[in-house]
C-alpha cells in the first residue's frame, strides 16, 4: 500500500463557500492592521512606547524650552530630537525584540509556520507598525513641545528630522529581531533593557554628551545610536547649534550614515542567522 | 491517490528515539486516527508530517511534495498542541487574518459556525474559556479550507460533552472528501470517528487496521471484579476480548471468589450475563482501557508469536 511519490497530486477539493483570498498587498494590509490593533489594545505597550518618551520630554525638555541658541534653534527643539531618538530606538528594540520573542515563546510563530504565509510578511507587518508608532511618538512629543513649551520649529528642518527618525525605526529594527531570535523568550525583555538603557544614555539622548564622563564621550563614537543621534540633530539645527547644545562636532554625513547602515547590515545578518537558528531549533 | 506518503520515518531527540521507523500512506478522503498512549510518538509523527520537524531518517511527501513547500502549506490545516495565539485580537479578527494567509479561505461566519463559535466573533481571544480556545484552534485549522487536516489530540482538554460536540463539528468537515489525520489516546474516539486506526507504540506502528479490528485486539473497557464464576466461563461471554486472574492477597476477597481483570467491548453484556447467572459479584469497576497497559500486552504477544514462528 506504500506508493512512491506520485506524479499527479490529488485535486483540490474546495468547499462551496471558499473564496480566493486576494492579493499579497491585501494580505500585507491585513497583517499591518492586525499588528496595530494588537498594539493599541495593550496599555503597557502604548505606555512604554509612546508615553515614556513624552513624559521624559516633559521632565527634561520642557524646562529648557524657549532658550534660543545662536543659530536660532530652540534647546527645547533639540531635546525633542534627543528624546525622539530614545523613543525610536526603544521601539525598534522592544517591539521587535520583546514582542517577537514573546510570539516565539508562545507558539504563535510555530502556528504561523504551518500556514503558507511567507515570513517576510510577518516581519513587514512589524516594520510597518514600528513606523506607525514612531509617527505617534513624534506627534505626541511635538504636541507637548509646541503647546506646553511654545517651542518653534523650522518647518523644513522639522520634516527632515521626522523622516530621519522614521528611517531610524527601520534601521534599528534588525537589532530587535536579532534579540528576538537569539535570546531566550523570557530573557528578551531583561536583555533589551540591559542593552538599551546604557546605549541611550551613552549616545547623549538623556543628557548631552559634554555632560557625561570623558570615557563615555569617547565611547559614544563607537555606538551606532550616537551616529543616529548626530544624523537627527543635524537635520534640526545648524552645526554650530548642535555643538552649542552639547554634542561633539559632527563627522561628515557619510560617516554617520555608514555607522547606521553598517548597524542595519550587521544586525540584519545576525537576525537572519538567528532566525535560521530558531528554525533549526524548532525542527530538531 | 495518496495524500500522505511517509517512509521509514525516524526522529530522535538526543538518545531518545521518539519515532522509530514509521511507514504510512494515507489516501485522499480517509479519516485516520493515530492512537497511542502518552509518549508514544504521536505528536512527533504529526510534526514530521507537517514539516515542522526534520526527520532524522526517512522521507515525507504530502500531495507529492515536501511538506514545507508553500503549495502544500496552502492546502494543509493543523490544530497543534501548545500553540497560543495573540490574546488581544478578537475571534473574528484572528480567523479573518489567518484566512488571508491561505490562497482560498472560508468566510469567517461559516468558519465560526463550523467551529461552534457563533456569537463569539467580537470576544477577545484572551477572554475565551479553555474549551472555546480549542474551538478557535479548530477554526484556525479549517479557515484555509484545507484538503488535509491534522488534529493533534484535539479533545485532550475537553470534557465528555464538549468532546462529542467537537467531533460533530469535525464530521461536518468530512463531507467534501477532505482527508483528516488526528491523534488521540481514546480508543472510543478512534473507533467512532476514524475509518482507519494506526496504533503507535514506542515510535512504531503496532497495528494499522479498521477500528473494528483494533477493537478486537484492545477492548475499549476494562472491568475489574471479584467473582466465583470460573475464568473460562467469563472468557466465553460476548464482547470479552481478554480476561485474566489478578493475584490478590489472602483475605482481600471473600472465600471462593477470585479477582479478575476483563477487557471487553460490551461491558453491559458482561454485567447482564453475570447478573442473570446469579454469580457472586464483588468490588466491581468499569473504566476506559489503559492503552499503555494494553499495548504492552500486545507487544508481548507479538514477541511470543515471533518466537514461535
Amino acid at each position: 500500500m506504500t506508493t512512491p511519490a506520485t506524479a499527479t497530486t490529488p485535486e483540490r477539493r474546495l468547499s462551496p463557500g471558499a473564496k480566493p483570498s486576494g492579493s499579497i498587498a491585501g494580505l500585507l494590509a491585513a497583517q499591518v492592521l492586525a499588528e496595530v490593533r494588537q498594539a493599541r489594545r495593550v496599555p503597557q505597550f502604548l505606555i512604554g512606547v509612546v508615553a515614556v518618551p513624552v513624559m521624559l520630554y516633559a521632565m527634561f525638555g520642557l524646562p529648557e524650552a524657549g532658550q534660543i541658541m545662536a543659530g536660532g534653534t530652540d534647546i527645547g527643539a533639540m531635546m525633542f530630537a534627543s528624546l525622539s531618538c530614545y523613543g525610536v530606538v526603544s521601539l525598534a528594540i522592544f517591539t521587535f525584540g520583546v514582542d517577537v520573542a514573546q510570539e516565539r515563546g508562545s507558539g504563535w510563530l510555530r502556528r504561523l509556520h504551518v500556514t503558507p504565509m511567507p515570513m517576510w510578511v510577518y516581519l513587514a507587518g512589524k516594520c510597518a507598525m514600528a513606523v506607525i508608532f514612531t509617527a505617534a511618538i513624534l506627534v505626541a512629543t511635538l504636541a507637548v513641545a509646541v503647546l506646553a513649551g511654545g517651542v518653534r520649529f523650522d518647518p523644513a528642518r522639522l520634516v527632515r528630522t521626522c523622516l530621519a527618525l522614521m528611517a531610524g525605526a527601520l534601521a534599528f529594527s534588525p537589532m530587535g529581531f536579532a534579540l528576538a531570535f537569539w535570546a531566550r523568550p523570557r530573557a528578551a525583555a531583561a536583555i533589551g533593557n540591559l542593552v538599551f538603557l546604557p546605549l541611550a544614555f551613552a549616545s547623549g539622548f538623556f543628557y548631552t554628551l559634554n555632560a557625561l564622563p570623558g570615557f563615555l564621550q569617547d565611547l559614544a563614537h563607537y555606538l551606532p545610536t550616537y551616529h543616529f543621534g548626530q544624523l537627527v540633530w543635524n537635520q534640526l539645527g545648524p552645526t554650530t547649534d548642535v555643538v552649542a547644545f552639547g554634542s561633539p562636532a559632527p563627522d561628515p554625513l557619510p560617516v554617520h550614515l555608514a555607522w547606521v547602515l553598517g548597524c542595519f547590515i550587521v544586525f540584519g545578518a545576525l537576525a537572519a542567522a538567528g532566525y535560521r537558528h530558531h528554525l533549526g531549533h524548532e525542527q530538531s | 491517490m495518496d495524500v500522505i506518503v511517509a517512509s521509514g520515518l525516524r526522529k530522535h531527540y538526543g538518545p531518545v528515539e521518539a519515532v522509530a521507523g514509521i511507514t504510512l500512506a494515507v489516501a485522499a478522503g480517509q479519516i485516520v486516527a493515530v492512537l497511542g498512549p502518552n509518549g508514544a510518538g504521536k505528536t512527533t509523527t504529526i510534526e514530521l508530517l507537517l514539516g515542522l520537524r526534520r526527520p532524522s531518517a526517512g522521507q515525507v511527501r504530502v500531495f507529492g511534495q515536501r511538506p514545507d513547500a508553500p503549495q502544500v502549506r496552502g492546502r494543509v490545516g493543523a490544530m497543534l498542541q501548545d500553540a497560543n495565539v495573540p490574546e488581544s485580537l478578537t475571534v473574528a479578527e484572528l480567523v479573518g487574518l489567518v484566512g488571508r494567509y491561505y490562497p482560498y479561505a472560508l468566510p469567517v461566519g461559516e468558519v465560526l459556525s463550523k467551529a461552534g463559535l457563533v456569537g463569539r466573533d467580537g470576544v477577545r481571544v484572551g477572554e475565551l474559556s479553555g474549551g472555546q480556545r480549542q474551538r478557535l484552534s479548530f477554526a484556525l485549522a479549517i479557515v484555509g479550507d484545507p484538503d488535509l487536516l491534522f488534529l493533534d489530540e484535539p479533545t485532550v482538554a475537553l470534557d465528555v460533552e464538549a468532546r462529542r460536540g467537537f467531533w460533530e463539528q469535525v464530521h461536518g468537515f468530512t463531507a467534501l472528501g477532505k482527508t483528516i489525520l488526528f491523534s488521540t489516546h481514546y480508543l472510543a474516539e478512534a473507533d467512532a470517528f476514524a475509518d482507519r486506526v494506526v496504533v503507535i507504540h514506542q515510535g512504531r506502528v503496532l497495528k494499522d487496521a479498521p477500528p473494528a479490528a483494533i477493537k478486537a485486539l484492545v477492548a475499549a473497557k476494562t472491568v475489574r471484579l471479584a467473582t466465583d464464576l470460573p475464568l473460562a466461563e467469563v472468557r466465553r461471554i460476548d464482547g470479552v476480548e481478554h480476561a485474566e486472574i489478578q493475584p490478590s492477597s489472602p483475605g482481600d476477597v471473600p472465600a471462593g471468589l477470585e479477582r479478575l481483570v476483563v477487557q471487553s467491548n460490551a461491558p453491559e453484556q458482561l454485567l447482564r450475563e453475570l447478573v442473570s447467572r446469579g454469580v457472586a459479584l464483588y468490588d466491581l469497576t468499569v473504566v476506559d482501557t489503559d492503552l499503555e497497559a494494553a499495548f504492552v500486552r500486545l507487544t508481548r504477544g507479538d514477541r511470543v508469536q515471533e518466537a514461535a514462528a
